[in-house]
């Protein structure tokens, strides 16, 4: 959500901290702000808002928690009183997903494009501004965070039906969107005609600058009902985002008053019907036993029960002795574990010490043996010089189709097998490790692989292994003693579930190195002549060290021939370089190897 | 055969037969013959041999050396006399290469869990595991997130059999697992690593399989200052004792009150830079105080116990240790170790 600090001001003419402190703040009391920039001489702060806090996707609400962790003065909005005309609206409501709409009809309105002021605000909350009459709607959704629609009388009459869809099958949006509709999706309409959704106006009765006879609703609706419909139709609009979250609906008639006064004041007009509040449920605000030492005792630090009771007051709670009720815009606080987050919250995390950590304690061990069995067969692979992978889980052609697990909603239409072996995925692995020129590769994975018998779905631990050298493959099987199922020669699989497990076993804490190869190996050969025999290891060893480790793969020696009438030998060696390009490589290489 | 010669023959015989390893082999080869090798020396004493006993010795020499090279050809290593004398050096390479013994690599998340494990070890935590094919009831609904939840929709699911059964999409399912299994094991203290999966386009930057870290506890008087301090001793033993965490408030439903621990761009130090998204601060997880919800869930007495839970990513950590750019490396074929290098 996007946050204006001047408009904020206008609900905190005392706040005056810097931009970047601000920034902070919003985070450290739990609104995680990413940024801020100066955009048009304003400044606009990029903040994630919390799934439970429907209340602060309006500057209302982040004004009000900013008020209390600051301590300065909140401005509340202004009690406005509208003059209602006796007309009542024909508006009906059929659907129980309805908690509260209140509605209003005005006339003789001249709409315009909007003033600039409320152009650079739509604009630099990343809508594109309209007229007047659309720019306000908006403008009061961001202000309160209640959305709210607005129906040009001309197109839409004023018989609106507050309804579950009753035959419509497709839906044009406001912005020309063609939807396809279901039965379950709460709409707005006239008896002839589809007007709008729950959370998006529709073509049919848009506000244009021509438009003088309008009806304004604000409404919130059964939250449930609103997510799963802007999912199903794949339309996350500004206001679903807004009315798939508890919202407060006793703050609608002062967004709604605002609003009205606001078109009023802009586009002249009057008032031509009685106010339409359909509230079949008000409010009933739960009362929560709220024990004032909690705070110190679940944050572990002293926190005084008088600033718990004062920073409950400020949030607009009721506090009558140990039962706390809480202010109707906050739908989040509903229990003591609530009310405790708040106190914490506003006497500030960062008082809470950081070089605490739970004492040590001797418990039970309760790790699983397996545990235990996959590290020590992880060491003992490494060991015998095997290099660990992972891999998809998830694999595009099963092993044995009867027995393949499927997912329904894959990343894609290809991936959307579960695993039943680990070959294919050495085998995978193998591939690409010879287009990288890592010919002589040895490498095992240890992961899940799965199936399912009827209902049943079955996963088991299980170790794959490959080998260049098949009698290696056996030799190190042998010594692991595992009696495995070779496939190819070089792989091997087993299911280690059944294998005998240690009861305990310490891991080797290691800290290798591994990399990221990007294009293959730069192999190289080089002669090199010698008056005597070298041990060859020692001759790697010496010329290794004359190579940059950052370009240095691997040196080995392919043959070694001796000269018998010279009395002269001469190694061959190849040179794998990484990390680096054709000519630097050769460069080096003929500089190390004195080949120039 | 001279005695004495039959002796250094069959000592050398044995350690032909003892070698496990080819690099033993090539050390014996030498010792045998190379330049300074058995050979050569005992060529060179025949001038020290009496002149009746020349003949004899230089016989059984040269039956000697046939023996032992024959030995040694058997084990497939070629003779220094002739054109082609390489060998091979360990088990695994092609035939007639020298190499550096070929070194076994754990992969770096493994390295990581690893590194984490014995962080919590020394406090007294079990590790622990779950299935990765889980139910609504255990990823969801005993996590405090009921059907319809908003949060649902901060992980896009891979289901097998919507809506009941799924790929978990977070490691405090374990948790939920290790709550219903372990509810009469109280106290308890777990920590635990594992693949979670989401419905996430792959490339560069996201994954669908990502690696998590979590850890519980479960006791009387648990308290924030005990989770921010534990999570302050994992990250300085991660990252160093001079990095910068701060922890503020975060909404997890699972947990209350919700802790966000957000680390100092570690690039650009707090000022804002591509990376960070220009915060100067990078997420590091979620952690909170168990929700009272999630503990009677699990038949456990929220009244009585309370607890501490936190969890954090491990990919874009250990690819910051290795120098990783690309996250699709840790589960692919581009991720590759140095033969002979720890």
């Amino acid at each position: 959500m996007k946050l204006i600090y001047s408009h904020l001001q206008k609900f905190l003419p005392d706040l005056k901290v810097e931009p970047q402190q601000l920034r902070d703040d919003l985070t450290m009391i739990g609104h995680f702000t990413n940024f801020f920039e100066e955009i048009d001489s304003e400044i606009v702060f990029d903040l994630d808002i919390k799934v439970n806090r429907g209340d602060c996707l309006g500057y209302y609400g982040l004004a009000r928690d900013l008020s209390i962790f600051y301590n300065i003065e909140l401005i509340s909005p202004k009690n406005l009183k509208l003059s209602p005309n006796n007309y009542n609206l024909p508006i009906t409501i059929t659907t129980d997903n309805v908690k509260r709409v209140m509605a209003i009809k005005i006339s003789e309105l001249k709409n315009t494009d909007s003033p600039d002021w409320l152009k650079t605000f739509i604009k630099l909350h990343g809508n594109k501004p309209i007229n007047t009459i659309v720019d306000l709607t908006n403008y009061i959704m961001f202000l309160y965070g209640i959305p709210n629609h607005a129906f040009d009388i001309a197109k839409s009459g004023d018989q609106l039906i507050w309804e579950m869809n009753p035959k419509y099958k497709e839906f044009i949006s406001l912005d020309g969107s063609k939807l396809e509709l279901n039965k379950d999706v709460l709409m707005i309409n006239n008896p002839d005609k589809a007007l709008s959704l729950s959370f998006w106006g529709g073509e049919a009765c848009s506000i244009e600058l021509n438009s003088t006879d309008i009806i304004i609703e604000l409404a919130i609706y059964n939250p449930t009902t609103v997510r799963q419909n802007s999912r199903q139709l794949k339309s996350i609009t500004e206001a679903a985002t807004r009315l798939e979250k508890e919202l407060d609906t006793e703050i609608i008639p002062t967004a709604f008053n605002h609003l009205i006064d606001l078109i009023l004041q802009n586009c002249g007009g009057q008032i031509s019907s009685n106010i339409f509040d359909y509230y079949p449920n008000p409010i009933n605000l739960p009362e929560i036993e709220f024990d004032s030492k909690k705070p110190s005792l679940v944050s572990g630090i002293e926190i005084p029960t008088n600033f718990s009771t004062d920073v409950l007051t400020r949030l607009g709670c009721l506090v009558k002795d140990k039962f706390i009720t809480p202010p109707s815009i906050r739908k989040d606080i509903t229990i003591e574990a609530d009310l405790i987050e708040e106190v914490v919250r506003f006497w500030g995390y960062k008082k809470i010490p950081t070089n605490q950590p739970i004492s040590p304690k001797e418990i039970d061990d309760i790790t699983p043996k397996e545990i235990y069995l996959i590290d020590q067969l992880k060491d003992l692979l490494i060991g015998l010089g095997y290099d660990e992978i992972l891999s998809w889980p998830i694999v595009s052609t099963p092993v044995d189709p009867k027995s393949v697990i499927t997912t329904q909603n894959s990343i894609n239409t290809e991936v959307i097998y579960l695993r039943q072996s680990l070959i294919p995925s050495l085998k995978q692995q193998l591939d690409q490790y010879h287009r990288f020129k890592l010919d002589n590769s040895q490498f095992f994975e240890i992961g899940k692989i799965f199936s399912q018998e009827g209902d049943k779905y079955i996963e088991k631990n299980a170790l794959g292994l490959y080998c260049p050298d098949s009698n290696k493959l056996l030799a190190d099987l042998k010594q692991l003693k595992l009696d495995v199922n070779i496939v190819n020669q070089n792989f091997a699989e087993i299911i280690i579930d059944n294998l005998d497990k240690p009861k305990n076993y310490t891991p080797k804490i290691l800290n290798q190195s591994a990399y990221e190869l990007n294009s293959q190996l730069i192999i190289l050969d080089a002669n090199l002549t010698l008056n005597f025999e070298e041990n060859p290891i020692d001759l790697i060893k010496k010329y290794s060290q004359m190579i940059d480790s950052t370009i240095l793969w691997e040196i080995v020696i392919t043959d070694i021939y001796h000269d018998s009438k010279n009395n002269k030998y001469r190694y061959t060696f190849r040179v794998s370089y990484f990390n680096t390009d054709d000519k630097t490589a050769k460069k080096i290489h003929l500089r190390v190897f004195n080949l120039n | 055969m001279d005695q004495n010669l039959d002796q250094i023959k069959n000592n050398y015989l044995t350690k032909i037969n003892s070698v496990t390893t080819d690099s033993e082999l090539e050390q014996i080869r030498i010792a045998i013959s190379g330049r300074n090798g058995l050979i050569n020396d005992l060529f060179s004493k025949i001038k020290d041999i009496a002149p009746e006993n020349k003949k004899q010795y230089g016989a059984d020499l040269n039956q000697l050396k046939i023996e032992l090279e024959q030995k040694l050809k058997e084990k497939n290593i070629s003779p220094l006399n002739q054109k082609e004398i390489s060998t091979r050096q360990d088990g695994f390479k092609n035939k007639n290469v020298y190499s550096l013994p070929k070194i076994g690599h754990l992969h770096p998340i493994s390295q990581t869990e690893r590194q984490l494990n014995e962080i919590f070890k020394k406090l007294g935590f079990s590790i622990y595991n779950s299935p990765e094919i889980v139910t609504d009831e255990f990823n969801f609904e005993r996590l405090n997130v009921p059907k319809d939840h908003p949060a649902r929709d901060m992980q896009d699911s891979i289901y097998i059999k919507e809506p009941e059964y799924l790929l978990r999409t977070q490691t405090s399912t374990i948790e939920a697992y290790l709550l219903a299994q372990k509810t009469k094991e109280l106290p308890l203290r777990a920590a635990f690593a594992g693949s979670t999966f989401r419905n996430e386009k792959v490339n560069r930057s996201n994954h669908f399989v990502f690696h998590q870290y979590q850890a519980v506890v479960i006791d009387k008087n648990v308290t924030m200052k005990d989770l921010i301090g534990t999570m302050d001793l994992m990250f300085k033993t991660l990252y160093g004792p001079d990095v910068v965490v701060r922890y503020d408030c975060k909404y997890y439903p699972e947990v209350e009150p919700g802790v966000g621990p957000n680390m100092q761009c570690f690039n650009c130090h707090g000022k804002g830079c591509p990376l960070c998204k220009y915060a100067g601060w990078i997420e590091m997880g979620g952690a909170g105080m168990i929700h009272p919800k999630v503990l009677e869930m699990a038949g456990i007495d929220p009244k009585i116990w309370s607890g501490f839970a936190f969890g954090m990513g491990l990919d874009r950590w250990t690819m910051a240790q290795k120098n990783i750019k690309d996250i699709r490396t840790l589960m692919g074929g581009n991720l590759a170790y140095k033969p002979n290098e720890l």
